[in-house]
Protein backbone atom coordinates (compact mmCIF):
# COMPACT_ATOMS: atom_id res chain seq x y z
CA UNK A 1 0.00 0.00 0.00
CA UNK A 2 1.21 3.26 -0.91
CA UNK A 3 1.99 5.23 2.13
CA UNK A 4 3.05 8.63 0.74
CA UNK A 5 1.25 11.82 2.61
CA UNK A 6 -1.24 13.37 0.45
CA UNK A 7 0.46 16.71 0.16
CA UNK A 8 3.31 14.71 -1.58
CA UNK A 9 1.11 13.09 -4.23
CA UNK A 10 -0.56 16.06 -4.52
CA UNK A 11 2.43 17.89 -5.37
CA UNK A 12 3.41 15.24 -7.83
CA UNK A 13 -0.03 14.62 -9.39
CA UNK A 14 0.57 18.80 -9.74
CA UNK A 15 3.60 18.21 -11.69
CA UNK A 16 1.92 15.54 -14.06
CA UNK A 17 1.92 12.54 -12.15
CA UNK A 18 -0.63 10.70 -13.57
CA UNK A 19 0.38 7.76 -10.91
CA UNK A 20 0.10 10.20 -7.71
CA UNK A 21 -3.31 11.22 -8.87
CA UNK A 22 -4.32 7.42 -9.05
CA UNK A 23 -3.44 6.99 -5.76
CA UNK A 24 -5.03 10.32 -4.64
CA UNK A 25 -8.06 9.13 -6.67
CA UNK A 26 -8.18 5.39 -4.60
CA UNK A 27 -7.95 7.23 -1.57
CA UNK A 28 -10.70 9.28 -2.42
CA UNK A 29 -12.87 7.27 -4.50
CA UNK A 30 -15.57 6.16 -1.61
CA UNK A 31 -16.34 9.29 -0.73
CA UNK A 32 -16.83 11.22 -4.20
CA UNK A 33 -18.66 8.01 -4.99
CA UNK A 34 -21.03 8.45 -1.99
CA UNK A 35 -21.66 12.22 -2.91
CA UNK A 36 -22.47 11.45 -6.22
CA UNK A 37 -24.59 8.33 -5.25
CA UNK A 38 -26.31 10.77 -3.27
CA UNK A 39 -26.83 12.94 -5.94
CA UNK A 40 -27.29 11.23 -8.95
CA UNK A 41 -29.72 8.82 -7.14
CA UNK A 42 -28.66 5.48 -8.62
CA UNK A 43 -25.25 3.40 -8.93
CA UNK A 44 -24.71 3.39 -12.88
CA UNK A 45 -24.70 7.59 -13.05
CA UNK A 46 -23.12 7.78 -9.51
CA UNK A 47 -20.27 5.51 -11.55
CA UNK A 48 -19.80 8.35 -14.63
CA UNK A 49 -20.17 11.34 -12.34
CA UNK A 50 -17.53 10.28 -9.87
CA UNK A 51 -15.29 8.98 -12.95
CA UNK A 52 -15.96 12.63 -14.39
CA UNK A 53 -15.11 14.39 -11.32
CA UNK A 54 -11.96 12.69 -10.91
CA UNK A 55 -11.02 13.52 -14.82
CA UNK A 56 -12.00 16.88 -13.95
CA UNK A 57 -9.67 16.96 -11.04
CA UNK A 58 -6.53 15.78 -13.04
CA UNK A 59 -7.31 18.32 -15.49
CA UNK A 60 -7.59 20.66 -12.90
CA UNK A 61 -4.43 19.79 -10.46
CA UNK A 62 -2.12 22.06 -12.16
CA UNK A 63 -3.93 25.17 -10.57
CA UNK A 64 -4.79 23.73 -7.12
CA UNK A 65 -2.42 25.98 -5.41
CA UNK A 66 -3.58 24.18 -1.86
CA UNK A 67 -5.30 27.10 -0.83
CA UNK A 68 -7.46 24.59 0.62
CA UNK A 69 -7.14 20.82 1.18
CA UNK A 70 -6.90 18.52 -1.21
CA UNK A 71 -10.40 17.19 -0.14
CA UNK A 72 -12.22 20.41 0.21
CA UNK A 73 -11.24 20.65 -3.66
CA UNK A 74 -12.58 17.92 -4.74
CA UNK A 75 -15.55 17.61 -2.83
CA UNK A 76 -16.15 21.41 -4.48
CA UNK A 77 -15.59 19.52 -7.98
CA UNK A 78 -18.08 16.47 -7.18
CA UNK A 79 -20.69 19.04 -6.23
CA UNK A 80 -20.14 21.58 -9.40
CA UNK A 81 -20.32 18.43 -11.36
CA UNK A 82 -23.15 16.66 -9.79
CA UNK A 83 -25.03 20.27 -9.79
CA UNK A 84 -24.44 20.16 -13.80
CA UNK A 85 -25.12 16.38 -14.14
CA UNK A 86 -28.48 17.34 -12.64
CA UNK A 87 -29.26 20.41 -14.74
CA UNK A 88 -28.35 18.13 -17.93
CA UNK A 89 -30.52 15.20 -17.02
CA UNK A 90 -33.13 17.65 -16.15
CA UNK A 91 -34.70 15.53 -13.36
CA UNK A 92 -35.17 18.69 -11.04
CA UNK A 93 -37.26 20.37 -13.76
CA UNK A 94 -39.34 17.16 -14.16
CA UNK A 95 -40.02 16.33 -10.42
CA UNK A 96 -43.27 17.14 -9.57
CA UNK A 97 -43.24 19.89 -6.82
CA UNK A 98 -42.75 19.03 -3.54
CA UNK A 99 -45.94 18.83 -0.60
CA UNK A 100 -44.14 18.33 2.57
CA UNK A 101 -47.56 17.08 3.95
CA UNK A 102 -47.35 13.99 1.66
CA UNK A 103 -46.24 11.22 2.67
CA UNK A 104 -43.01 9.59 0.93
CA UNK A 105 -43.97 6.29 -1.47
CA UNK A 106 -47.69 7.89 -0.64
CA UNK A 107 -47.91 7.69 -5.06
CA UNK A 108 -46.14 4.77 -5.84
CA UNK A 109 -44.86 1.75 -3.34
CA UNK A 110 -47.87 1.23 -0.64
CA UNK A 111 -46.55 1.30 3.08
CA UNK A 112 -47.88 -2.11 4.74
CA UNK A 113 -48.52 -1.47 8.53
CA UNK A 114 -47.78 -4.14 10.89
CA UNK A 115 -44.83 -5.26 10.15
CA UNK A 116 -42.18 -6.72 11.95
CA UNK A 117 -39.50 -4.35 13.41
CA UNK A 118 -36.77 -5.73 11.16
CA UNK A 119 -38.87 -5.34 7.71
CA UNK A 120 -40.34 -1.96 9.54
CA UNK A 121 -36.18 -0.35 9.63
CA UNK A 122 -35.18 -1.30 6.00
CA UNK A 123 -38.73 -0.17 5.05
CA UNK A 124 -37.52 3.45 6.61
CA UNK A 125 -34.29 2.57 4.94
CA UNK A 126 -35.69 3.00 1.71
CA UNK A 127 -38.51 5.55 2.47
CA UNK A 128 -35.35 7.85 4.24
CA UNK A 129 -33.45 7.83 0.30
CA UNK A 130 -36.80 8.51 -1.33
CA UNK A 131 -37.12 11.57 0.85
CA UNK A 132 -33.66 12.46 0.77
CA UNK A 133 -33.73 12.29 -3.27
CA UNK A 134 -37.03 14.28 -3.39
CA UNK A 135 -35.38 17.18 -1.51
CA UNK A 136 -34.47 20.72 -3.36
CA UNK A 137 -31.29 19.88 -4.49
CA UNK A 138 -28.99 22.88 -2.20
CA UNK A 139 -30.42 21.00 0.65
CA UNK A 140 -29.67 17.35 -0.29
CA UNK A 141 -26.40 18.87 -1.37
CA UNK A 142 -25.89 19.65 2.27
CA UNK A 143 -27.29 16.52 3.31
CA UNK A 144 -24.94 14.60 1.48
CA UNK A 145 -21.56 16.39 3.09
CA UNK A 146 -22.95 16.81 6.73
CA UNK A 147 -24.37 13.55 7.36
CA UNK A 148 -23.17 11.11 4.98
CA UNK A 149 -19.84 12.55 4.66
CA UNK A 150 -19.84 13.74 8.06
CA UNK A 151 -18.14 17.00 7.66
CA UNK A 152 -18.94 19.87 10.18
CA UNK A 153 -20.93 22.72 9.01
CA UNK A 154 -17.65 24.57 8.80
CA UNK A 155 -15.97 22.72 6.34
CA UNK A 156 -19.30 21.91 4.29
CA UNK A 157 -19.94 25.48 4.09
CA UNK A 158 -15.97 26.15 2.89
CA UNK A 159 -16.96 23.11 0.13
CA UNK A 160 -19.81 25.37 -1.21
CA UNK A 161 -18.19 28.35 -0.59
CA UNK A 162 -21.43 30.04 1.29
CA UNK A 163 -21.16 31.41 5.48
CA UNK A 164 -21.79 28.30 7.57
CA UNK A 165 -24.94 29.62 8.84
CA UNK A 166 -26.21 29.18 5.65
CA UNK A 167 -24.99 25.76 5.71
CA UNK A 168 -26.71 25.61 9.29
CA UNK A 169 -30.27 26.39 8.38
CA UNK A 170 -30.15 24.36 5.14
CA UNK A 171 -29.78 21.37 7.46
CA UNK A 172 -32.37 22.43 9.81
CA UNK A 173 -35.00 22.77 7.06
CA UNK A 174 -34.09 19.68 5.01
CA UNK A 175 -34.33 17.94 8.49
CA UNK A 176 -37.55 19.69 9.15
CA UNK A 177 -38.63 18.27 5.33
CA UNK A 178 -37.58 14.81 6.12
CA UNK A 179 -39.64 14.56 9.46
CA UNK A 180 -42.71 15.69 7.88
CA UNK A 181 -42.72 13.36 5.03
CA UNK A 182 -41.10 10.46 6.89
CA UNK A 183 -43.61 10.88 10.61
CA UNK A 184 -45.76 7.97 9.65
CA UNK A 185 -42.78 5.49 9.49
CA UNK A 186 -40.97 6.89 12.02
CA UNK A 187 -44.05 5.96 14.49
CA UNK A 188 -44.81 3.01 13.08
CA UNK A 189 -41.30 1.53 13.80
CA UNK A 190 -41.46 3.42 17.02
CA UNK A 191 -44.65 1.62 17.74
CA UNK B 1 -37.48 28.75 24.63
CA UNK B 2 -39.46 28.47 21.75
CA UNK B 3 -40.09 24.72 19.97
CA UNK B 4 -38.97 26.57 16.62
CA UNK B 5 -35.50 27.88 18.45
CA UNK B 6 -35.03 24.71 19.88
CA UNK B 7 -35.80 22.45 16.86
CA UNK B 8 -33.09 24.50 14.90
CA UNK B 9 -30.57 23.80 17.93
CA UNK B 10 -31.28 20.03 17.67
CA UNK B 11 -30.46 20.47 13.98
CA UNK B 12 -26.78 22.50 14.97
CA UNK B 13 -26.53 19.37 17.84
CA UNK B 14 -27.12 16.40 14.99
CA UNK B 15 -24.71 17.95 13.04
CA UNK B 16 -21.83 18.97 15.47
CA UNK B 17 -22.54 23.02 15.37
CA UNK B 18 -24.42 23.60 18.39
CA UNK B 19 -22.46 26.45 20.68
CA UNK B 20 -21.73 24.22 24.06
CA UNK B 21 -23.34 27.56 25.64
CA UNK B 22 -26.32 26.90 24.10
CA UNK B 23 -26.94 23.27 25.30
CA UNK B 24 -27.99 23.66 28.58
CA UNK B 25 -31.41 26.12 27.31
CA UNK B 26 -31.90 23.24 24.88
CA UNK B 27 -31.97 19.93 27.61
CA UNK B 28 -34.04 22.30 29.27
CA UNK B 29 -36.84 22.66 26.97
CA UNK B 30 -36.88 19.57 26.24
CA UNK B 31 -37.81 18.09 29.73
CA UNK B 32 -41.07 20.53 29.30
CA UNK B 33 -41.80 20.19 25.66
CA UNK B 34 -42.89 16.44 24.51
CA UNK B 35 -43.09 17.54 20.98
CA UNK B 36 -39.82 18.55 20.71
CA UNK B 37 -38.63 15.35 22.35
CA UNK B 38 -40.86 13.54 19.37
CA UNK B 39 -39.43 15.61 17.16
CA UNK B 40 -35.37 14.92 18.48
CA UNK B 41 -36.10 11.14 18.52
CA UNK B 42 -37.20 11.54 14.58
CA UNK B 43 -34.22 13.60 13.87
CA UNK B 44 -31.83 10.83 15.75
CA UNK B 45 -33.84 8.22 13.87
CA UNK B 46 -33.87 9.53 10.13
CA UNK B 47 -29.90 10.59 10.81
CA UNK B 48 -29.40 7.13 11.53
CA UNK B 49 -31.21 5.06 8.80
CA UNK B 50 -29.69 7.64 6.32
CA UNK B 51 -26.01 6.03 6.39
CA UNK B 52 -25.63 4.84 2.57
CA UNK B 53 -24.50 1.32 2.46
CA UNK B 54 -20.99 0.36 1.45
CA UNK B 55 -22.42 -2.57 -0.69
CA UNK B 56 -19.48 -2.32 -3.48
CA UNK B 57 -17.45 -5.31 -3.58
CA UNK B 58 -13.54 -5.47 -4.27
CA UNK B 59 -14.18 -5.73 -7.82
CA UNK B 60 -16.40 -2.83 -7.99
CA UNK B 61 -13.89 -0.55 -6.83
CA UNK B 62 -11.09 -2.10 -9.04
CA UNK B 63 -13.59 -1.92 -12.67
CA UNK B 64 -13.73 1.78 -11.04
CA UNK B 65 -10.19 2.49 -10.74
CA UNK B 66 -9.33 0.67 -13.96
CA UNK B 67 -11.76 2.81 -16.08
CA UNK B 68 -10.57 6.06 -14.70
CA UNK B 69 -7.18 4.55 -15.44
CA UNK B 70 -8.23 4.81 -19.23
CA UNK B 71 -9.71 7.87 -19.32
CA UNK B 72 -6.64 9.95 -17.43
CA UNK B 73 -4.23 7.87 -19.97
CA UNK B 74 -6.64 9.41 -22.65
CA UNK B 75 -6.95 12.70 -21.59
CA UNK B 76 -2.99 13.07 -21.40
CA UNK B 77 -3.13 11.86 -24.84
CA UNK B 78 -5.09 13.81 -25.98
CA UNK B 79 -2.97 16.93 -23.94
CA UNK B 80 -0.07 15.71 -25.66
CA UNK B 81 -1.48 15.98 -28.70
CA UNK B 82 -3.45 18.92 -28.57
CA UNK B 83 -0.21 21.64 -27.69
CA UNK B 84 1.79 20.76 -30.43
CA UNK B 85 -1.05 22.10 -32.52
CA UNK B 86 -1.87 24.73 -30.71
CA UNK B 87 1.94 26.11 -30.80
CA UNK B 88 1.61 25.36 -34.97
CA UNK B 89 -1.18 27.58 -34.69
CA UNK B 90 0.38 30.15 -32.81
CA UNK B 91 3.47 30.24 -34.65
CA UNK B 92 1.05 30.88 -37.73
CA UNK B 93 -0.61 33.43 -36.36
CA UNK B 94 2.51 35.29 -35.68
CA UNK B 95 3.87 34.58 -39.20
CA UNK B 96 0.36 36.23 -40.55
CA UNK B 97 0.96 38.95 -38.56
CA UNK B 98 4.09 40.10 -38.78
CA UNK B 99 3.37 39.81 -42.82
CA UNK B 100 -0.13 42.06 -42.43
CA UNK B 101 2.74 44.27 -40.37
CA UNK B 102 5.05 44.15 -43.47
CA UNK B 103 2.42 44.71 -46.41
CA UNK B 104 1.08 47.30 -44.58
CA UNK B 105 4.57 49.57 -44.07
CA UNK B 106 5.08 48.59 -47.79
CA UNK B 107 1.86 49.90 -49.00
CA UNK B 108 2.22 53.48 -46.78
CA UNK B 109 5.82 53.94 -48.26
CA UNK B 110 4.10 53.60 -51.53
CA UNK B 111 1.53 56.12 -51.18
CA UNK B 112 3.43 58.65 -48.66
CA UNK B 113 7.02 58.50 -49.15
CA UNK B 114 8.80 61.80 -49.68
CA UNK B 115 8.89 63.13 -53.81
CA UNK B 116 12.54 63.99 -54.15
CA UNK B 117 12.41 64.47 -57.84
CA UNK B 118 13.45 67.75 -58.44
CA UNK B 119 11.65 69.05 -61.22
CA UNK B 120 8.34 67.78 -59.18
CA UNK B 121 9.50 69.60 -56.01
CA UNK B 122 9.93 72.84 -57.64
CA UNK B 123 6.52 73.06 -59.54
CA UNK B 124 4.39 74.78 -56.62
CA UNK B 125 7.14 77.69 -55.71
CA UNK B 126 7.84 77.90 -59.82
CA UNK B 127 5.10 81.30 -59.82
CA UNK B 128 6.88 82.54 -56.85
CA UNK B 129 10.53 82.66 -57.64
CA UNK B 130 10.08 83.39 -61.56
CA UNK B 131 10.06 87.29 -60.69
CA UNK B 132 12.72 86.52 -58.01
CA UNK B 133 14.93 85.16 -60.28
CA UNK B 134 14.16 87.70 -63.23
CA UNK B 135 15.20 90.55 -60.61
CA UNK B 136 18.62 88.63 -59.58
CA UNK B 137 19.26 88.74 -62.99
CA UNK B 138 19.92 92.48 -63.14
CA UNK B 139 21.63 92.84 -59.41
CA UNK B 140 24.67 90.64 -59.06
CA UNK B 141 24.54 90.19 -55.62
CA UNK B 142 21.01 89.25 -55.18
CA UNK B 143 21.82 86.89 -58.42
CA UNK B 144 24.58 85.26 -55.82
CA UNK B 145 22.09 84.93 -53.14
CA UNK B 146 19.20 82.98 -55.00
CA UNK B 147 21.82 81.11 -56.38
CA UNK B 148 23.41 80.05 -52.69
CA UNK B 149 19.72 79.47 -51.82
CA UNK B 150 18.50 77.50 -54.83
CA UNK B 151 21.18 75.12 -54.56
CA UNK B 152 21.13 74.66 -51.06
CA UNK B 153 17.20 73.71 -51.08
CA UNK B 154 18.04 71.29 -54.38
CA UNK B 155 21.41 69.81 -51.70
CA UNK B 156 18.54 69.49 -49.26
CA UNK B 157 15.80 68.07 -51.49
CA UNK B 158 18.22 65.78 -53.80
CA UNK B 159 21.28 65.17 -51.84
CA UNK B 160 24.28 65.08 -54.25
CA UNK B 161 26.08 61.93 -54.51
CA UNK B 162 29.07 61.22 -52.36
CA UNK B 163 32.12 62.55 -52.75
CA UNK B 164 33.49 59.19 -53.18
CA UNK B 165 31.79 57.44 -55.88
CA UNK B 166 31.74 60.91 -57.72
CA UNK B 167 35.38 60.86 -57.79
CA UNK B 168 35.51 57.01 -58.56
CA UNK B 169 33.15 57.71 -61.97
CA UNK B 170 35.39 60.04 -63.03
CA UNK B 171 38.15 58.25 -62.43
CA UNK B 172 37.41 55.50 -64.04
CA UNK B 173 40.34 55.35 -66.70
CA UNK B 174 38.35 52.73 -68.53
CA UNK B 175 35.25 54.77 -69.63
CA UNK B 176 36.36 56.31 -72.93
CA UNK B 177 37.65 52.93 -73.59
CA UNK B 178 34.58 51.37 -73.84
CA UNK B 179 32.43 53.69 -75.64
CA UNK B 180 31.77 52.51 -79.55
CA UNK B 181 31.97 55.03 -82.37
CA UNK B 182 28.62 56.12 -82.52
CA UNK B 183 28.28 56.68 -78.83
CA UNK B 184 31.58 59.05 -79.20
CA UNK B 185 30.01 60.74 -82.02
CA UNK B 186 26.80 61.49 -79.99
CA UNK B 187 28.38 62.72 -77.56
CA UNK B 188 30.34 65.43 -79.83
CA UNK B 189 27.07 66.52 -81.62
CA UNK B 190 25.56 67.47 -78.03
CA UNK B 191 28.99 69.26 -77.10
CA UNK B 192 28.60 71.06 -80.02
CA UNK B 193 25.18 71.79 -79.40
CA UNK B 194 26.09 73.38 -76.10
CA UNK B 195 28.46 75.49 -77.58
CA UNK B 196 26.17 77.33 -80.08
CA UNK B 197 23.55 77.57 -77.00
CA UNK B 198 26.23 79.34 -75.23
CA UNK B 199 27.96 76.51 -73.52
CA UNK B 200 27.25 74.90 -70.70
CA UNK B 201 25.25 76.08 -67.16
Amino acid sequence: MDERPEELLVEEARKGGREAFAELARRHERRVHGVALRMAGNVSDADDLAQEVFLTAWKAIGSFRGGSSFYTWLYRIAVNTSLTFLKKRGREKDRAPFDENLPAGAAGRGFSRGPEAGAAMSELAARIAEAVAALPVHFRVAFALVVDQGLSHAAAARVLGCPENTVSWRMHKARKILQARLKPYIEEVRS
Amino acid sequence: MRCATARKRLSDALGGALRPGRKPGVEAHLKVCESCRSYRDGLARIQAGAALPDAHPPEFWAAFERGLERKLAAAEAGRATVVPALAVRRRFAWAAAAAMVLAGAGIWYGLFRPQTAVTEAWVPYEDVLAPLVQAAEADPELAAIVDREVRAAIDEIDPAPDADSVALSAADPLFWEGLTDNELKDILTELEDEARRGGPL
